[in-house]
This record gives structure tokens, sequence and C-alpha cells, in this order.
């Protein structure tokens, strides 16, 4: 791989510390079920902005920082998002070419089986949700991308993150 | 390649963090980065209540100060009455020759955060091991028990609620004893109780008061009241739901109560011995002909059962 030199990469350090906030940050009761993954979408926007820039190592450390600020096993959000990115990046170069409603299915998917991942392991602990309600979220996250994907794409290119 | 080292690294983590001890100070350690994110995260929230509050009219201001000077007198009154049954139960207590009941010790408390996982009930308090918190110290508020202490940091603890799946606890109807286990339903509104004999003298609007079995919590204080009481003859025990009295999804303020460390039969051999000095004292006190004025207190219960003795 050609080597790019690193530039404005706080940006993305940044933006993940935001994520992480937004994850734990109060939300009305109603709201709660269906708190979007804001760290996989942040991580999701970056991964295809920047697959050379931000990678599964990267996806890991945060998750194990999510999983701090959880209470929840050391390595359970870590997985997640190592699982996610990984996906992410062997569909990138797919991803890209499509409009951004597609984006936003795939990455429904995607995130699905994340929820689906993370249920399990929740499960092996002890605490299971009763309904299919835990699907919610990645509903929830696939409606907000191109939100997203737009306010990142803004800021990547007005700071010229690389 | 990288996407198994990982997972691994992960699934070892995990492993780990659930059968061992060994990544619990790490853990602690990491937990002082948990208190300004929430903190963080709730500001929108505090800043939202601060200002209602500058924001609030004097009416308003006047009749919350109305309410609660009511609830201070009706507070009042019950502490009056409970200075007497105090007494009471102290005296009945040296008649069945028991150990006096030890009041215990309480630390303030405030909501920090709560578990952003809704299928959980945990929440994230101020108090961490620097100001003393231990594992599995229960919490209650002013109506009664919540929770327990789950995963204590240098600065913040996080605390299990009883409605949480995972949790249950061993209580008794205050009307007569029955004992049971309240487990949690995942409800904040709903208790369980499990293993409710079909005949089990038990119904709407009991009292369960923790019993103290588990020696994890204190006994005798509020759980829950009972709601419901389904007799199914299809079932083989009885459906008993019941209400958390503390207000588990409500309340900001918390008391963490730090139960004796002594041993019972410690308490039972220092209390008899307090009791022996006080009594020995009274005696002094008698022959030296002090007549002190009738006080409620168990020397003066002595003090005027001695004479009558000495008459007889």
């Amino acid at each position: 791989m050609i080597t790019v030199r690193a530039r404005n990469v706080w940006v993305i350090w940044l933006s993940m510390a935001l994520a992480l906030l937004l994850s734990v940050a109060t939300l009305p009761k109603f709201m709660e079920i269906g708190r979007p993954l804001w760290l996989a979408l942040f991580l999701t926007y970056w991964v295809l902005a920047l697959p050379h820039r931000v990678g599964m190592a990267t996806a890991w450390s945060i998750g194990l920082l999510a999983d701090v600020l959880n209470g929840s096993l050391l390595g359970q959000n870590a997985l997640i998002l190592t699982l996610i990115t990984f996906l992410v990046l062997s569909l990138h170069q797919r991803l890209r070419m499509f409009p951004m409603w597609q984006q936003s299915m795939v990455l429904m998917v995607v995130f699905g089986l994340a929820q689906l991942v993370q249920l399990w392991l929740n499960a092996l602990t002890g605490s299971r949700p009763p309904t299919l309600a835990f699907v919610l979220p990645a509903l929830v996250s696939a409606l907000l991308w191109p939100w997203i994907c737009m306010i990142l794409r803004g800021v990547h290119q007005r700071l010229g993150v690389n | 390649m990288r996407l198994l080292v990982l997972a691994v690294l992960s699934a070892v983590l995990m492993v780990v963090d659930a059968r061992f001890t060994v990544l619990k100070p790490l853990r602690s350690q990491l937990g002082l980065i948990v208190e300004p994110v929430y903190w963080l995260g709730r500001l929108p929230v505090t800043l939202w209540e601060g200002a209602t509050q500058e924001l609030s009219s004097r009416t308003e201001l006047a009749a919350e100060n109305e309410k609660l000077k009511a609830e201070h007198l009706m507070m009042q009154r019950r502490l009056q009455k409970l200075a007497a049954l105090t007494e009471q139960n102290v005296r009945l207590r040296e008649l069945l020759n028991s150990a006096a009941l030890v009041d215990d010790d309480v630390l303030a408390t405030e909501l920090i955060g709560i578990d952003p996982n809704p299928f959980t009930h945990r929440i994230l308090i101020d108090k961490g091991t620097k100001d003393g918190v231990l594992l599995g110290q229960p919490v209650l508020d002013a109506r009664g028990l919540m929770g327990q202490v789950v995963e204590v940091m240098p600065y913040t603890s996080r605390v299990l609620l009883l409605t949480d799946t995972t949790h249950s606890i061993p209580v008794q109807v205050n009307r007569n004893g029955l004992r049971a286990i309240a487990t949690g339903t995942g409800n904040p509104e709903r208790l369980e109780l499990r293993h409710v004999a079909d005949t089990a003298d038990i119904k709407e609007g009991d009292l369960l008061v923790s019993s103290g079995l588990g020696q994890r919590f204190p006994a005798g204080y509020p759980v829950a009241t009972v709601s419901e009481v389904v007799h199914d003859s299809g079932q083989p025990f009885a459906i008993v739901r019941a209400v958390p009295t503390a207000n588990l999804n409500r309340s900001r303020y918390m008391l963490l109560v730090f139960t004796d460390p002594r041993s019972p039969e410690q308490r039972a051999t220092e209390s008899a011995e307090a009791q022996e000095a006080a009594d020995r004292q009274a005696r002094e006190q008698g022959q030296a002909g002090v007549d002190e004025p009738t006080d409620a207190t168990p020397s003066a219960v002595e003090d005027s059962a001695a004479p009558r003795e000495s008459e007889q």
C-alpha cells in the first residue's frame, strides 16, 4: 500500500470521542430502546472514506473504551466493532459505488448482524431482551446513515483529513 | 487474518473478565474516564433542570415549600412514634436477651448516569473506592432498597437495580414473616416472587421487607409491595407480582449502607458487655441514691424495676 502522509488525523479521533459521548448520553425513556449505534456509524464512515487510515485495530481499541464506559464484558463491543469494520472493509469498494439509500440497506444488514452477535454475548452473561426490539437500533442507524455520512463528509473535505 | 487475531483476543479478554479477577484493577483504573464522559453526556439534562429551577416562578416555589413543610410535619410525627417504638423494641429485646439493633452507617450519593443498554437496569453513582465503597454494598433511597454495587471504580461505582433480570433478593412478608425470593423482571415497576406455594398466606398490599438471609442486604428494609396474586390451578406455584417501593427510575439521591463488619457472635458479645456495664453503672447510681427523673431509657427502666423488687 502507498503510504499517505497523515493530515489532520485528530479529526477522526475527535469524532470518535463524540460518538462515545453520544453512545452514553441521556435519552428520554422511550427513545432508549432505539438508541442509534453512534460508534458503528462514525466508524463506518471513516472506514469507507479512509480505509488505509482506520482499520480493525482502531475499531478494536475504540470498542474496548466503549466496554469500559458501558460496564459490559471487556472485549464485547471491541469484538462487535471489529466485526462491523471487517464487513465494511470487505465491501467498501462496492459500497462506495452505491447510491445513498442502497448503502443504508446494506448497512442495516451489517448492523443487524452485529446486534445479533451482541444479543448472543449478552445472553452469555445472563441478560436477555425478551423481544425482537434488539434490531431496532440497526434500523434507526440505517435511517440516520445518509445524514451522518453527509455531515462527516463535509467535515472531512473542509479540513482535508487524510 | 487480522480479524481472526482480534476476535480471539476479544474472546480471551471476555472469558478472563468474566471468570477471573486479574483484569479487575485494570478495569477499575480505566474507569477513571467514566465520570467525565457521563457528566458530559448528562450535561444537557443537568442544564435543562438547572434552567427550569432558575426560571420556576415564585408561586411554584412557595407551593413546593408548603408541600415540603407538610411532608416534614408528617415525618416528624412518624419520628415521634418511632422513638417510642424503638424504646419498646429495646425493652422487649432485653427481655429476650438478644443483641441490640445496631443502626447502620450510611453515605449519601448522587446518580450520575444510567446504563445505555435498555435491557439491563444499572446506574452509575458518584462514590467509589476513594469513599470506601465496597463490592456488593446495598444502596437505598428514601423509600426502600434499590440494589447493590456490582463494580467499583476510583470515583464512581455501578449499581445493579433490584429489577434487573439477573437480580434476586431474599424477602419476608412484613405481616407474617413468610419468606420468599423476589426476582427482577426487566420491568422497572415489577418484581416477581418465585416458588410461593399456592396456599401461602400472602395477599395484595402486603409489604415485603428484606430478610437479610442472603448475607448481602441488611434485614428489615422495605423492598416492595405485593400488587397482584394470581392463583392458577394449572401452575405448581402462585404467581405473585410486586411493585418496588423505591423509585428505581426516578431517584436522584441515594444512600449507601455500611453494614457492621463484625460477626453476629462478636456483636452479641459486645452488646452484652455494654449492657452489663450499663447495668453496673445504674446499680452504682441507685446505691448512691441518685433519683433520675423517669426517662424511658433502659437504665431508667432498671431503676424503676429495682425498688419494686425490694418492696416485695
